[in-house]
């Protein structure tokens, strides 16, 4: 298999991942406590695009925050997922948004804290800080899909999070498109 | 994409194998071999890629081994490329047509002799051409091996790949879910062969439709 059928097949993966991601930002004040890399906040806001798997693959709802990710909400319920999302990521007093996918976990239009150094002054200290803000994040995603592998092949998957996880998907339906 | 300055778009690979033990030694001469060289106002090449010093996209070549900013190889890959547009090429195409017909006396001009003609005004107006120049941030952390790159243009992160390939003489292997579950599994000691047997759970969806 090439890396793209890969890509392709295992997909779901990632879209399973942010749609239960946001389940557990959702259904847990945003709070999500990563161990080593420390406590974070993580929220959906902004844009969000959920696409169907399997035949209907193609048919999309993009939402663009606020009350149209009620929107977002119902569309689960029709057996979409989520396929890219915009996400605030708050860890103490440091707080950044980015892009991610869901076929590469790529973060893209990452904004992070305002560095302090001075490229002038100290470009190798600006390289340092810039590289510190820009692996924080991504440390943080790793750490959150880590947490996600390791649920989705226990038992505890299919035993307590997946029916969590329907139970939000239902109550998204009450919530219906605008 | 750069990494220091706006909004940061990344990839995230990881560099198969180890590097060899005179590592730091060969790239040395290696990077400088495959640092970008600009367009030639001569040669009607439309594209030149290569590597510039990651904090000063503008210095051609390299001075020392300020590429190493420890623990990572830091680096910016430089893309050139410069175009006739399309609109101008067919202008000027016409004009050319139109002299020759009348130096040569002729109605018309098959379809070789157009083509001759086309290539001859595209690669002399390609010199006059000014390149649009773009660079993207490449961050390769030595000690865990995996490499952050400011793009995720299909085209961009395959030329990328290559000049890695060239300069290193290692392969990248792209980040993705399967392939960072296979490696956590790995890493816990556990049987990664797991992630094979994993279905969609399309069934969430469908019990709620």
């Amino acid at each position: 298999m090439n890396l793209v059928e890969r890509v392709q097949q295992t997909e779901f993966l990632g879209r399973e991942f942010l749609t239960w991601l946001w389940f557990r930002s959702e259904s847990g004040e945003g709070l999500f406590d990563l161990g080593e890399v420390g406590t974070v906040e993580v929220w959906f806001e902004g844009k969000m695009t959920l696409e169907a798997d399997g035949e209907e693959r193609g048919d999309k709802v993009t939402c663009t925050g606020g009350t149209r990710l009620r929107e977002a909400r119902f569309a689960l319920t029709r057996g979409k997922r989520v396929t890219q999302a915009a996400v605030r990521l708050i860890k103490g007093d440091d707080e950044w948004t980015f892009s991610l996918d869901a076929p590469w976990l790529n973060l893209s239009g990452l904004k992070t804290p305002k560095v302090m150094q001075d490229a002038k002054e100290d470009a190798d200290g600006l390289f340092y800080e810039r590289m510190f803000l820009i692996e924080q994040p991504i440390a943080v995603v790793n750490a959150l899909f880590s947490e996600f592998v390791r649920l989705r092949v226990s038992q505890e998957w299919e035993q307590e999070e997946l029916p969590a996880l329907g139970d939000w998907i239902r109550r998204g339906a009450g919530q219906g498109p605008a | 994409m750069g990494f220091f300055r706006g909004s940061v778009t990344c990839t995230r690979y990881r560099v198969a194998g180890d590097p060899p033990e005179d590592f730091r030694e060969t790239v040395r001469e290696r990077i400088p071999r495959y640092a970008f060289r600009r367009l030639r106002e001569d040669s009607d090449q439309e594209r030149a890629v290569g590597w510039v010093n990651v904090l000063d996209e503008f210095q051609i070549g390299f001075y020392g081994d300020e590429f190493f900013k420890e623990p990572y190889l830091a680096l910016s890959f430089r893309v050139d490329t410069r175009s006739v547009p399309a609109r101008a090429l067919r202008q000027y195409c016409l004009e050319a047509e139109e002299e020759v017909k009348a130096r040569e006396d002729l109605e018309h001009l098959n379809k070789k002799r157009r083509e001759e003609i086309r290539e001859g005004v595209r690669s002399r107006l390609l010199r006059r051409a000014i390149p649009r120049s773009a660079t993207y941030d490449m961050a390769w952390d030595l000690q865990s091996g995996v490499v952050l790159f400011g793009s995720t243009s299909n085209r961009i992160c395959d030329d990328f790949s290559e000049l890695f390939y060239n300069t290193f003489d290692l392969r990248l292997n792209s980040l993705y879910p399967y392939a960072l579950a296979y490696e956590l599994l790995q890493e816990e000691g556990r049987d990664p062969g797991v992630l094979d047997d994993l279905q969609p759970t399309a069934t969430a969806g469908e019990a709620t439709a």
